[in-house]
């Protein structure tokens, strides 16, 4: 009986050896490949997001005062009601609304490229920004707020670290799911807008996003991506919105514009 | 001018018939189950409802004559009990045309002799002499009945036939299958395709109406909206009382619109313009189909006019 | 010689013990977030706004001849569920379920119940084939599900008619709707797309989000229809006659929308549509309606 308990462990500690090392989804060998390496998916090339949803709020610069849907507290309520594009104009800041936690809502398209293999760049025609997601690590400590801020990007490992070794008959490693999902982190946020009419976000925001890719069933590839606003300052609870891009040829339409108050 | 009447009457029902029999698929036939002692065959021409019981076999219609024999095979595979009723929804070629055929490979039998039942207009058309002036001798209705009901018992259930008024003919029933808990309607009702109101032949847009509400009548869902009663539609997939009450409504929407026009002295062929099927015809019409929308408001038009 | 066999045999034990990636579990309570379209999707759609549905003609007349009345009027429409495409929306709160097979643990199915007249939806993962084109269509439709990585691809065919949006823009019972299904920690997100060849003329697409939520109790609803409104005589079902509506410039004179906007299509909904398209005929100088909706997370009001 001890021989062939001893030989079960010595032939189930090989395969948990063996899967530790290799693959991605954990295990003790060490992080899956991140960056254009570890890309499960194609992010590249050129997107429309088609306004299907929150249409007047999008397609539209809302009217004076309408929050709509979007959890704001007592403390955004007073800007939203105060909001002038007058004075945004005057300050120079055209572009408050075309900062990282609402860029992905207005209408335009999205030119997605490789700046280096650890970073990956979105242009957006609307407003001419580019956003950055880096795949090395955290932000600095000290960055200078921007409209884009800083974004920390990683392709998503659902499995646990460093989870258990498996010991023969079955009960080997769990691989975790076959993630396909871009996580992206982003902070260091210059004040901004969630939408034109002024409903803001502050300058202790933190957004998380998930970029997901899908096709129908035609090959028409589309990606969405979920927006989670965290806004001590101003948003009641997170605010969540799902956005959703559909691939195009190529850039014919990608008609650069700069940013407008109004 | 009679005997014009009738050799036009007789040509329009054979174009139905001819026009079903291109799109009815050749002989490939699907037998679902329904529920309880209930089938329905698909394929035929028009959809054929089987009860199959310890008794043996009802049909309710019998599809194109060509495809009789393809039936009886159906048939023959689900039990070798004996085919003992038939009853037609109506008198038009994709639902009686099988009658004949069927009547001649259904064995005879003293103890279970095959009765045909229809109401009493549809025996009156089929004993007519047909335009190249021969006479239908085998399937006729044996069993012809002229009150608003006929009732029997079969399999273990009551099935309680109802004569439904100037719907889509003169001489339309409507079957129920009261413990299976399914209704046979005949083409009184065609979820994918407009009604054909053969006003020729005593259809009327009122009468269709009144049907498809005494259909609803009949139909109960098990719980919200769903489940219950099952519908077997002359043409089409399997329905229940939310899809007849779709139908219903479409039909009731369509002439009010034209009953608009006809108040405000408008021809046919400008109600026709005015396209009072626009919102429908991408679901009850496609390219080749027997009724289109403009056969349907003229029906309707008909019907509502006086045939004027 | 004895120890090698034994060796042997356990090796072969692990090595026909394949180590699959396991799929993402859904299963729990949850409850719609409305922080997008809280207006439509609550209190409920204003009548003749069809924007954002790349509605076709035919649709588009369907929602104008639409009176909800309708629904008291016709005792069919009192108790009806809403389509599984349109419970995803979030019409009420949601449960998911889980059956494994019990020798292999395989996922089989997910059931899914929606508080809101009790709808429930079972999504197949065992590669069965959808029915025939003639067999019964359900609120439910038939749903069948394939992974793909951390992403559940759903397909549903064999849905009753029903709508897009709660102003009378149908939902063919012919089209086929697909769903795109993932979690990140405590959001589901869900992306659901109708391609409908009877009302639109391109694929519908959006995409709504659900919190973990496991403390809440679903109840099952109880409906009964009971013929309450009787019907005017010579009324089956009311509509408005083409022409007739009065109500469809509303949405466009209460948010300062050009009126063209409101009448959906697909070449409003791009960006470019913003060059061309016209004036509204009037703008408030500020919002008046459901200005404050999901304010402090809370409920969506008019005023």
């Amino acid at each position: 009986m001890r021989r062939i308990l001893f030989a079960i462990l010595i032939v189930g500690a090989v395969p948990a050896l063996t899967f530790a090392q290799g693959g991605r989804g954990g295990g003790r060998g060490g992080p899956p490949p991140q960056g254009k390496a570890g890309a499960p998916v194609d992010l590249s090339g050129y997107w429309v997001s088609p306004i299907f949803e929150d249409y007047r709020w999008r397609m539209f610069t809302p009217l004076k005062g309408d929050a709509a849907s979007v959890p704001i507290n007592d403390a955004a309520r007073k800007i939203v009601d105060a909001w002038d594009p007058a004075k945004d104009e005057a300050a120079g800041e055209q572009c408050k609304a075309y900062g990282a936690a609402g860029i992905m809502r207005v209408p335009g398209r999205l030119h997605i490229t490789w700046q280096d293999d650890n970073t990956l760049k979105i242009e957006t025609d609307a407003g001419t920004q580019t956003r950055l997601f880096h795949f090395t690590g955290q932000a600095p400590k000290e960055g200078e707020p921007s409209w884009q801020g800083y974004s920390a990007a990683k392709w998503e490992v659902t499995a646990l670290p460093g989870g258990p070794a498996g010991v023969g008959l079955g009960m080997l490693p769990r691989q975790g799911t076959k993630s396909r999902t871009l996580d992206v982190v982003t902070t260091q946020l210059r004040p901004g807008y969630l939408r034109k009419n002024g409903v803001p976000y502050g300058a202790n925001t933190t957004l998380t996003e998930y970029y997901d890719h899908w096709s129908e069933p035609s090959g028409q590839e589309w990606f969405t991506v979920t927006t989670v606003v965290t806004d001590p300052e101003y948003l009641a609870i997170p605010f969540v919105t799902t956005t959703d891009f559909k691939k195009e040829p190529d850039g014919s339409k990608f008609n650069p514009r700069p940013c407008t108050a109004r | 001018m009679q005997s014009t009447i009738k050799r036009a009457i007789w040509v329009a029902v054979a174009a139905v018939g001819a026009l079903s029999a291109q799109q009815a698929p050749p002989a490939e036939l699907h037998v679902l189950p329904v529920q309880g002692n209930i089938y329905m065959l698909v394929g035929a021409g028009g959809n054929i409802t089987l009860q199959i019981g310890k008794q043996g076999v009802l049909m309710v219609d019998t599809g194109l004559a060509a495809n009789a024999a393809a039936v009886y095979a159906e048939v023959k595979k689900l039990t070798n009990l004996p085919i003992r009723y038939i009853i037609n929804t109506h008198v038009h070629p994709d639902h009686v045309g099988g009658n004949e055929g069927l009547a001649k490979l259904i064995p005879p039998n003293r103890a279970q002799p095959l009765s045909i039942i229809a109401n009493e207009n549809v025996l009156n058309r089929m004993i007519k002499p047909r335009p190249d002036g021969t006479t239908q001798q085998f399937g006729l209705p044996t069993d012809e009945y002229y009150l608003p009901f006929k009732a029997l018992n079969y399999n273990g259930e009551a099935v309680i036939i109802y004569h439904e008024l100037n719907a889509h003919t003169d001489g339309d029933s409507v079957i129920l299958f009261r413990g299976s808990d399914v209704v046979s309607t005949g083409d009184i009702f065609t979820p994918d395709a407009y009604p054909f109101i053969d006003v020729a032949q005593g259809g009327s847009v009122e009468g269709e109406l009144k049907a498809l509400t005494h259909i609803l009548e009949l139909t109960v869902p098990a719980k919200t909206e769903e489940g219950g009663t099952l519908v077997i539609p002359g043409h089409g997939r399997l329905c229940e009382e939310t899809d007849v009450a779709e139908f219903r409504d479409m039909m009731a929407i369509v002439r009010d619109r034209i009953q608009d026009g006809i108040k405000k002295k408008k021809t046919l062929a400008q109600i026709k313009a005015d396209k009072p099927t626009l919102d429908y015809d991408t679901e009850y019409y496609r390219q080749g189909a027997f009724v289109t929308p403009d056969m349907f408001v003229e029906a309707v038009y008909k019907s509502l006019t006086g045939g004027k | 010689m004895k120890i090698f066999k034994q060796i042997g045999i356990a090796g072969l034990l692990v090595l026909t013990s394949v180590p699959g990636y396991s799929e993402i579990d859904f299963t729990g309570s949850w409850t719609p977030l409305f922080h997008e379209d809280y207006p439509e999707r609550f209190p409920g759609p204003e009548l003749g706004d069809y924007m954002g549905i790349p509605v076709n003609a035919a649709g588009r007349l369907r929602g104008d001849s639409y009176d909800a009345d309708r629904i008291s009027m016709v005792s069919q429409y009192e108790c009806r569920p809403h389509g599984s495409d349109y419970n995803m929306r979030g019409s009420a709160n949601l449960r998911i379920s889980r059956d494994l097979d019990p020798v292999t643990q395989a996922p089989v199915a997910f059931h899914t119940f929606i508080g809101f007249q009790s709808a429930q939806r079972t999504i197949w993962l065992d590669g069965r084939p959808h029915p025939p084109e003639y067999a019964d269509h359900s609120w439910a439709g038939f749903s069948t599900g394939v992974w793909d990585g951390n992403m559940l691809n759903i397909t549903t065919t064999h849905l009753k008619e029903y709508y897009i949006r709660r102003n009378g823009v149908p939902r063919s019972d012919q089209a086929v709707v697909t769903e795109h299904w993932t979690r990140h920690g405590n959001y589901l997100t869900v992306i659901v797309v109708i391609n409908d060849p009877v009302f639109l003329t391109e694929p519908l697409v959006r995409s709504e989000n659900w919190i973990y939520d496991p403390g809440q109790e679903i109840l099952p609803s109880n409906c009964e229809p009971a013929p309450e409104v009787p019907n005017p005589p010579g009324v089956i079902t009311p509509h408005h006659l083409p022409g007739t509506n009065p109500f469809l410039h509303e949405v466009a004179d209460w948010y300062g929308i050009p009126y063209d906007a409101v009448r959906g299509g697909a070449e409003t909904m791009r960006p470019e549509y913003r060059k061309v398209m016209g004036k509204p005929e009037h703008v408030p100088e500020k919002c008046e309606r459901y200005c404050d909706c999901g304010k402090d997370a809370g409920a969506c009001n008019l005023h």
